[in-house]
């Protein structure tokens, strides 16, 4: 561009000249015929890249993986929280074998009815840890379809052994299991494959935390459920009738195993 | 949730969006903005302390950058061969000519999809300028801060970005149209 007036003229374009120097450059447009054309490419090339040019946002599940960072971020400054000990468990049984535990579960029970599930920081925990699991390689720590093989596994990584088996019959394949890191504790996930979904359930030490029973979140579903002092979740995209299906199988197997 | 993640979450967040845009054009690949986009959020949050009152965008965009030039240079130093992405298009592409097809929204796609290559093959100091002005809609002193050069230099640059672009933009299209003739 040779005319001196050329830099005037893209700051008119760009909004960036006040009324005085406005008024300046539209006089000068009128006398410059080289400024007009500049002038008329630099609107078209606007409205072409307008136009033209993807108009991207952030993947959900690049957000879900940012703000789980900030979870954990959030996590390294506060001052490490205890787990459960063996002795709370101990002393939990007792309660529970005299019988107390019995009204004990029902008022925890009617806790997690009554309180509202949308602040649930534990939700947020499952579900970046379940999109996590999916975007990296990290989706197996254990492979195997053996629930022999993958249940003893389970105690030697995780402060929880969950309920194991394969529901391969009823399309409920076991993949394996792995470890994730959830309400300050090693939870134990027992990845099983659905026709083309992978659900993930998670199973960890009940540490008095409210529980919502389900819960749908950035698409995915969640199904919990308290289990004696074990918290469980599955979570998954497949469909509520085939998750609930699922957390049925379970809950029977573990029914099975306790006897 | 406590009182500082909400102050992020009011500050800060609402320009996520922002920055993975930036991120995927100043990025070679998908998969290296996901990591720089990540990587300033952290960073965000462990210093945004710090911000008064100024323009929060600028101020995350400047941290994208930032993290874009640090991730940059660990991969120039670390791979040997270029990445077939950092071939310019023109090169390559300039003498294949788009498929003729009667229909004007082929052919509008076609021309979109020219114009997108056409920036993303721009050398960066001029694409960084031009994104932050045509998409991300910042002013000269947003994008003054941004790219911590002085206003000048940002009118300047702008300019011969735009010069460029128009000039790979004509030699595409008649590049084309000696070809299909």
């Amino acid at each position: 561009m040779s005319c001196a007036e050329s830099l005037q003229v893209q700051a008119y374009v760009d909004g960036e000249a006040d009324a005085m120097a406005s008024a300046a450059i539209e006089q000068h447009l009128e006398n410059c015929a080289e400024c007009r054309l500049l002038h008329r490419e630099l609107l078209e090339l606007h409205s072409a890249l307008r136009r033209e040019l993807p108009y991207t946002q952030t993947p959900a599940t690049l957000r879900a993986q940012i703000m789980r960072t900030l979870d954990q971020e959030k996590r390294l400054a506060e001052p490490p929280r205890r787990t459960p000990s063996f002795w709370h468990l101990r002393s939990y049984w007792m309660g529970a074998a005299s019988g107390l535990g019995a009204a004990a579960a029902a008022a925890a029970l009617a806790f997690v009815l009554l309180v509202p599930p949308v602040t649930s920081t534990v939700v947020d925990e499952l579900l970046g840890a379940h999109v996590n699991s999916l975007m990296s390689s990290h989706l197996i720590d254990i492979v195997s379809t053996d629930r022999h093989t993958v249940k003893p596994w389970f105690a030697g990584h995780t402060d929880v052994s969950p309920s194991v088996a394969d529901f391969e019959a009823q399309g409920y394949k076991l993949v394996g299991g792995r470890v994730d890191y959830l309400e300050h504790q090693r939870a134990a996930v027992v990845v099983y494959q659905h026709g083309a979904h992978v659900i993930n359930v998670f199973t960890w030490a009940d540490n008095r935390q409210s529980l919502p029973a389900t819960v749908t979140r950035n698409g995915y579903h969640l199904a919990c459920w308290k289990a004696g002092d074990l918290d469980n979740c599955a979570v998954s995209d497949a469909g509520w009738d085939e998750l609930h299906e699922m957390v049925r199988l379970i809950q029977g197997a573990s029914a099975l195993e306790q006897r | 949730m406590d009182d500082r993640r909400q102050r992020f979450e009011t500050l800060i967040l609402p320009y996520l969006d922002d920055a993975y845009r930036f991120a995927r054009w100043l990025a070679r690949s998908p998969e290296s903005a996901d990591d720089c986009v990540q990587e300033a959020m952290l960073r965000a949050y462990r210093s945004f302390d710090g911000l008064r009152g100024s323009d929060a965008k600028a101020w995350l965009l400047t941290i994208v950058r930032n993290c874009h030039s640090t991730t940059q240079k660990r991969e120039q130093r670390r791979a040997q061969v270029p990445l077939p992405e950092e071939q310019d298009p023109l090169d390559s592409q300039a003498l294949i000519a788009p498929e003729p097809n009667p229909e004007n929204a082929s052919i509008r796609q076609d021309e979109a999809r020219t114009l997108e290559r056409l920036v993303a093959a721009l050398p960066e100091e001029y694409r960084e300028v031009l994104i932050l002005r045509e998409v991300e809609d910042m002013d000269y002193r947003g994008i003054a801060t941004v790219v911590n050069i002085p206003l000048g230099t940002v009118m300047s640059r702008l300019a011969r970005a735009r010069a460029l672009l128009k000039k790979r933009w004509l030699q595409q299209v008649e590049g084309a149209a000696s070809v299909v003739r």
